[in-house]
């Protein structure tokens, strides 16, 4: 007579269900960790955007970084799409700020301004627009975003909103929620840094203050195997006549397999240090 | 005809709009492999720092577990990587005494990521689980990709050394199991204001990892190196589940308002 | 008057056109694209580090045999994008004869930005840009 789990006396021919069961518990002791079936059937759902991408203005890129003509043809098209709509007010602030670094960069041709942080990831705004290789995380509670250039951006898509006004102060990746439309990941994302960057020529950027109402939102969507689209719309109602919008396309890449950082200085060698405010070459 | 026609085409129509939305869809292999990974989602500390105050003083238990962890960590050296170990030592040591209001500043500033491993410093964590890949996030700008998809380390001469190295990975039922090289070649010393002593390049990190109740993961640590060191280091580590924050807020941008500037090599504070 | 100001600018943006790689580490407005420079030289040492990699490059006085050669220092993009291009950690050794073509510093040091590399074999290596006859 062989007692079960609860302290009854069964019969031998409970047996072998109790070895099998016993055998099944053993082997199984991480059934508990696993995600539950709302969570499995949730990621059923999901793309699948696994893999690496890359914004396809840098395809062709030669070695010393200069783009292709196709890419400088695109990436033309893309300063000139996110040039901002200011409305009065704000056109003097920007034509203030370009004047500034007209001057600035006409000063010292061989010293550049340094119009933004070097080796730290780059901000909201331009987190999707970098060199480098993209990698998108997706799971049923959040998509997360990360590049070889350090930015990582946390998109939770559990419906969570945003949280409340009081709650929130300004980083560089702002606070983004989404929610999914099909295959294509809604975006929408408040908090950044009132500012925008506005790209002019040779990565020079006017760095212009926008108002708290600064708001991003994106469609995000893998169109097709090899390529993926994000629609990115900017909008202030208190800086802009009317939102900015721009489409960016990614490639997937297939020559290399590692997400190797590229954004890595080091201050003991890096060879182009910011010195006063200006980009300067250590030459040896 | 005309309505057979309309339905054909509407019935072609259909099934192209869903063959197409469910081309990206995740295959039935992924689900399936997804489904038998366990479940980190949710964020993460270090377990020391529960407890901590708003100076970010430690508590008496944390500083007790740090003290262990420290003893744990200690390398034994070679003798050639002892003596470059006390040489370095000694020389830090002579500049905290020429100058001890100003310390040297001898690692970066932490305003960008933290060197391998980055499961033991400061911030909040993430471990992405996805089949080919477990990413681990951290708020203050770390991330660690463990591919999990059965690929290799590269060859020797395709690989060069990087802050977090190159991980691959294999689950044993609920625990990953990682396995990290080409790293920089060095390894961090808690000591003074802390400081990297150089190792060889067999510098190799081992982590088995496993989520042991719901709100602690575990971390076997084990570093070998048979040049530089006479015997692996060991160390358990254990994060703890974060349950009053919900975002992973960046930490470590230093852009705003950097108040400890490194000036001619040595840490400053900017008081006003 | 503003005509001519707005003339003067399209210049100065097709000028620097020509080379803008498009939100890297650093603007790279301190080189002049417009011109290209050759050096035929060996190689002192090839700096495969984040964020750009550097070839070091010895370059001896075309009309002077017996003077020191002049160190020369190129930059190239990060490992990571060169590596996908087809360059490698060891592409290139200490001692290796190369022509490399770069786009000078307007201040007249002697460093620049990569144009293209011919490896020891007469190969080109990686992805060059543009060489101007």
């Amino acid at each position: 007579m062989i007692p079960d789990f609860t302290g009854r006396i069964v019969g031998r021919r409970a047996l072998p269900a109790i070895v099998m069961a016993l055998i099944a518990g053993c082997l199984c002791p991480a059934r508990a960790q696993t995600s539950s079936r709302e969570r499995i059937k949730a990621f059923a759902k999901l793309p699948d955007w696994s893999g690496f991408w890359e914004w396809d203005v840098l395809v062709g890129q030669a070695d010393g970084q200069q783009l292709s003509p196709e890419g400088l043809g695109k990436v033309q098209a893309y300063t000139a799409a996110v040039h901002p709509a200011f409305n009065a007010a704000w056109q003097a602030k920007y034509d203030q700020a370009k004047k500034a670094l007209d001057v600035a960069v006409a000063a010292a041709p061989d010293q550049p301004p340094a119009t933004y942080q070097p080796c730290v990831a780059p901000p909201f705004f331009l987190a999707t627009a970098q060199p480098g290789i993209y990698e998108w995380r997706v799971t049923p509670e959040e998509t997360t975003l990360i590049s070889t250039m350090g930015s990582v951006r946390h998109i939770y898509t559990d419906g969570r909103a945003h949280p409340p006004k009081d709650e929130l102060w300004p980083t560089n990746m702002g606070d983004s929620v989404g929610h999914w439309e099909g295959d294509t990941l809604v975006v929408d994302t408040v908090a950044t840094k009132p500012e925008i960057r506005v790209p002019e020529r040779d990565i020079f950027f006017t760095v212009i203050p926008m108002s708290d109402q600064l708001h991003f939102v994106e469609r995000i969507r893998m169109v097709n195997r090899n390529e993926m689209q994000i629609q990115f719309t900017t909008e202030d109602p208190i800086a802009l006549a009317k939102p900015m919008n721009v489409t960016l396309t990614w490639v997937r890449v297939t020559n290399t397999n590692r997400m190797t950082e590229e954004n890595d200085c080091d201050p003991a060698t890096d060879r182009n240090p910011v010195v006063n405010g200006r980009f300067t070459t250590v030459v040896r | 005809m005309k309505v057979r026609g309309a339905l054909i085409a509407l019935f072609v129509l259909f099934g192209c709009v869903s063959f197409t939305s469910g081309q990206n869809l995740n295959s039935k292999a992924r689900v399936e492999t997804f489904a038998k990974l366990p479940d980190w989602s949710g964020m993460w500390e270090p377990d020391i720092f529960v407890g901590q105050a708003d100076g970010q003083q430690f508590s008496q238990e944390a500083l007790q577990k740090m003290k262990a962890r420290a003893e744990a960590l200690r390398p034994s050296f070679t003798p050639e990587y002892q003596a470059k170990y006390e040489q370095i030592r000694k020389s830090i040591e002579a500049a905290i005494a020429a100058d001890p209001l100003h310390p040297p500043a001898t690692h970066q500033p932490l305003c960008g990521s933290p060197p391998f491993p980055a499961t033991f410093t400061p911030g909040m964590f993430e471990w992405r689980v996805t089949p080919e890949e477990t990413t681990f996030i951290s708020t203050v700008g770390a991330v660690r990709h463990v591919y999990t998809d059965g690929r290799s380390h590269p060859p020797k001469d395709l690989l060069w050394p990087t802050l977090m190295g190159d991980s691959i990975g294999h689950w044993e039922g609920d625990t990953l199991v990682v396995d990290t090289i080409a790293t920089k070649r060095r390894i961090y010393m808690g000591e003074l204001t802390g400081f990297f002593v150089p190792m060889s390049d067999q510098l190799r990190f081992t982590e088995r990892i496993r989520m042991v109740n719901h709100d602690a993961i575990q971390i076997d640590y084990t570093v070998e190196d048979p040049i530089a060191l006479t015997k692996p280091i060991h160390a358990v580590f254990t994060q703890t589940r974060v349950t009053d924050f919900d975002r992973m807020l960046e930490e470590a941008d230093c852009e705003e308002n950097e108040r400890d500037p490194v000036v001619n090599g040595r840490f400053t504070t900017v008081t006003h | 008057m503003r005509a001519k100001i707005a003339l003067a600018s399209l210049v100065f943006f097709a000028g620097i056109v020509l080379a803008i790689p498009a939100f890297a580490h650093h603007s790279h407005a301190m080189f002049d694209s417009t011109k290209q420079v050759t050096l035929v030289g060996t190689v002192k040492e090839f700096d495969w580090d984040n964020p750009h990699c550097w070839i070091q490059v010895l370059v001896p006085d075309p009309n002077n045999s017996q003077a020191a050669p002049v160190e020369w220092g190129v930059e190239m993009d990060s490992p990571l994008a060169l590596y996908r291009r087809g360059w490698r950690p060891g592409s290139l050794k200490a001692g290796d004869e190369i022509t490399v073509v770069i786009n000078p510093l307007r201040d007249g040091r002697t460093s620049g930005q990569l144009v293209s590399v011919t490896g020891p074999d007469g190969k080109i290596i990686g992805h060059p840009a543009e060489v101007t006859k």
